[in-house]
């Protein structure tokens, strides 16, 4: 059984179908990449797995359950995580705050024991900290963890972004253009993290714009395109697939001379 | 020449330097986390509390702290609801009062013992709270303010209205004062024990509370309510258990003004007493538990201060609030230590380039 199946989704904005009956599945413990031209819909799909957004007609499944109808913070306690595609760190706390806020669903304790600070929130409280410095730590912003989040450089914001999903464990994680805005260097350290996430059989299902990244990572890649699934399967035969080729790649070098398209 | 000018220490900076030195002993920083345990400061703090009314021993400097206890209760409280979580509450003064007479009918009509009607005070604040926060809270912005408003007049009109039960325009009078196994709080040093030992008491529990995962989600709710449910906290939920933690420390402040003013009516729990509580939050600094207490204590003389000149203290008192929001706009608190930083930092600098120098 797929981890995230998708079916038949529709979603329309005032007439204007964005996803017609689209049908995905993520494999468990797979890295699954979604890509498309502007305007494809692949937000909006995003939009309607974490529940942001629900969708006009169809079914979204988690582990064979149906979520179509959970609010977002519920669907995120089934163990679903999510990065934006603008930063959304906490500005007003700390770095370690930040990741310790993403434990949040682990932690046990209501307002009462908080309040009183039981002997067994002071233990879940000083386990959390050393967790979360790990969680920093493997993400190389240990040496910022009392730094207010919103002075870290944009970069290292969006690592920030992606270490608090992980902090809440998630079963799977949705990426929404990670990439976006980052240099080339870290790039190429995200791609690192994302595939060392990978090890510790977290399902990543990622949006993304930039296509060398995607393609390096991808296990699997679907294409979207107006609002339709066109393409489905492994980076090299979705590289080959004409209709990609017509709707995506060539659009994109035609518009970037010499774009980064690999 | 420009330059020089510049780079000159003049050597009443260091008359800044030692006050401001000093003040940053004391003054808190609120937000890393590191510093949200407790600190020695606290000590500091605790022991000046117990010993203020000591050195001060006239019963003006007690009745005035007393009330600025009770005050920085309510400012705590909506503390929690605004510098942490994000949200407006212009209806805080109704929970206020709606601890002041369930105090005051509790105890008057059917002889309730004071302490036991604390602790109903706070419950029953707390479950009006719970009601209307269900739906109130759904809006945001302008529209929780103008909806908490409206709440606080109608609970006014309830009051006036209602007479056979509250009295009326005129209240209540000849509530008891505060006792508990048999120790009366009847003197005003007494009473300064017991309003600043419940607001130490709640300090604490705040202060635990912003330190914990709670106190994150609040923050996480402030910034971004999209990402606060990415990660699983429940937002409405959280917005409402706060929303009622403050009408209940609310609850508790109006039980304790009820007892010790011995009076209930409504001209207490007007909107201008709303705005001055809300001031009393801006004025200490958001996000920060020091703030309100600061703050209240600083509102509170101010008034006690401004009542000699009756005829002008309205505008002498609009004054002072738009001057301290023009120089403070993030509290005084918050302020000062920014200054601090900077004196700190320029005078390091200073010693750097003239070793340079030399």
């Amino acid at each position: 059984m797929s981890l995230l199946s998708i079916e038949e989704i529709i979603k329309e904005y005032d007439g204007i179908r964005a996803l017609d009956r689209v049908s995905l599945k993520v494999e468990k413990g797979s890295i699954k990449g979604l890509i498309g031209p502007n305007g494809a819909g692949k937000s909006t799909l995003f939009h309607l797995i974490s529940g942001v957004e629900k969708p006009d007609s169809g079914k979204i499944y988690l582990k064979g359950r149906e979520i179509s109808s959970l609010e977002p913070h519920e669907r995120s306690s089934l163990g679903i995580g999510r990065t934006f595609q603008t930063i959304q760190v906490w500005g007003n706390m700390t770095v370690v705050e930040n990741i310790m806020a993403g434990m949040n669903r682990r932690l046990k304790g209501g307002l009462l024991s908080c309040g009183l600070w039981l002997p067994w929130i002071r233990r879940s409280e000083k386990e959390a900290l050393r967790e979360a410095k790990e969680i920093l730590d493997s993400l190389g912003l240990l040496g910022k963890w009392e730094s207010i989040a919103s002075q870290l450089p944009y970069g290292k914001q969006k690592l920030l972004e992606l270490g608090r999903a992980l902090a809440m464990k998630p079963e799977l994680l949705l990426l929404d253009e990670p990439a976006s805005g980052l240099t080339l260097a870290e790039i190429e350290q995200l791609s690192q993290h994302i595939s060392q996430v990978r090890q510790e059989e977290v399902t990543v299902f990622i949006v993304e714009h930039h296509m060398g990244m995607v393609m390096e990572i991808a296990d699997e890649i679907a294409v979207l395109h107006n609002g339709e699934l066109i393409a489905e399967g492994t980076p090299e035969a979705v590289r080959k697939n004409p209709r990609v080729v017509e709707a995506y790649l060539i659009r994109r070098s035609r518009n970037e001379t010499g774009g980064s398209s690999s | 020449m420009v330059e020089k000018k510049e780079t000159q220490f003049r050597k009443r900076d260091l008359f800044y330097l030692v006050p401001l030195w000093f003040i940053s002993l004391i003054a808190p920083d609120p937000y890393l986390y590191h510093k949200k345990g407790f600190k020695k400061k606290d000590i500091f703090y605790l022991a000046a509390i117990c010993l203020a009314p000591l050195i001060w021993s006239d019963s003006h400097f007690h009745h005035v702290m007393v009330l600025a206890g009770i005050y920085a209760i309510l400012a705590l409280g909506l503390s929690l609801f605004m510098g942490y979580a994000g949200q407006i509450s212009l209806g805080h003064a109704a929970f206020f009062g709606i601890g002041a007479y369930t105090t005051a009918i509790l105890t008057t009509r059917y002889a309730v013992p004071t302490l036991l009607a604390f602790w109903a005070s706070a419950l029953s604040a707390a479950l009006i709270a719970h009601l209307i926060g269900r739906p109130i809270l759904k809006l945001k912005g302008y529209f929780l303010a103008l909806a908490t408003l409206g709440f606080g007049e109608i609970f006014l009109v309830i009051v006036r209205e209602s007479a056979p039960l509250t009295g009326g325009v005129i209240g209540i009078f000849g509530i008891p004062w505060f006792s508990a196994m048999g120790f009366s709080f009847d003197t005003y040093l007494r009473q300064y024990y017991l309003a600043w030992g419940v607001v130490t008491g709640l300090f604490i529990f705040s202060k635990n509370l912003v330190r914990s995962k709670v106190g994150r989600a609040l923050l996480a709710v402030a910034t971004s309510q999209d990402a606060a449910s990415s990660v699983g906290i429940n937002v409405s939920k959280t917005k409402l258990e706060i929303f009622v933690l403050g009408a209940a420390f609310a609850g508790w402040a109006g039980s304790l003004f009820a007892c010790i003013m011995s009076t209930a009516s409504p001209e207490a729990f007007s909107l201008g007493f709303t705005i001055l509580v809300v001031m009393m939050v801006i004025l200490g600094g958001m996000g920060n538990l020091y703030g309100p207490i600061a703050g209240a204590i600083l509102l509170t003389w101010l008034m006690d201060f401004l009542g000699k000149y009756q005829e002008y203290s309205l505008p002498i008192y609009s004054v002072i609030l738009i001057l301290l929001l023009i120089f403070f706009p993030d509290g005084i608190g918050t302020r000062l230590n920014v200054r601090i930083i900077y004196l700190i930092g320029y005078w390091a600098k200073k010693r750097k380039r003239d070793k340079g120098k030399l």
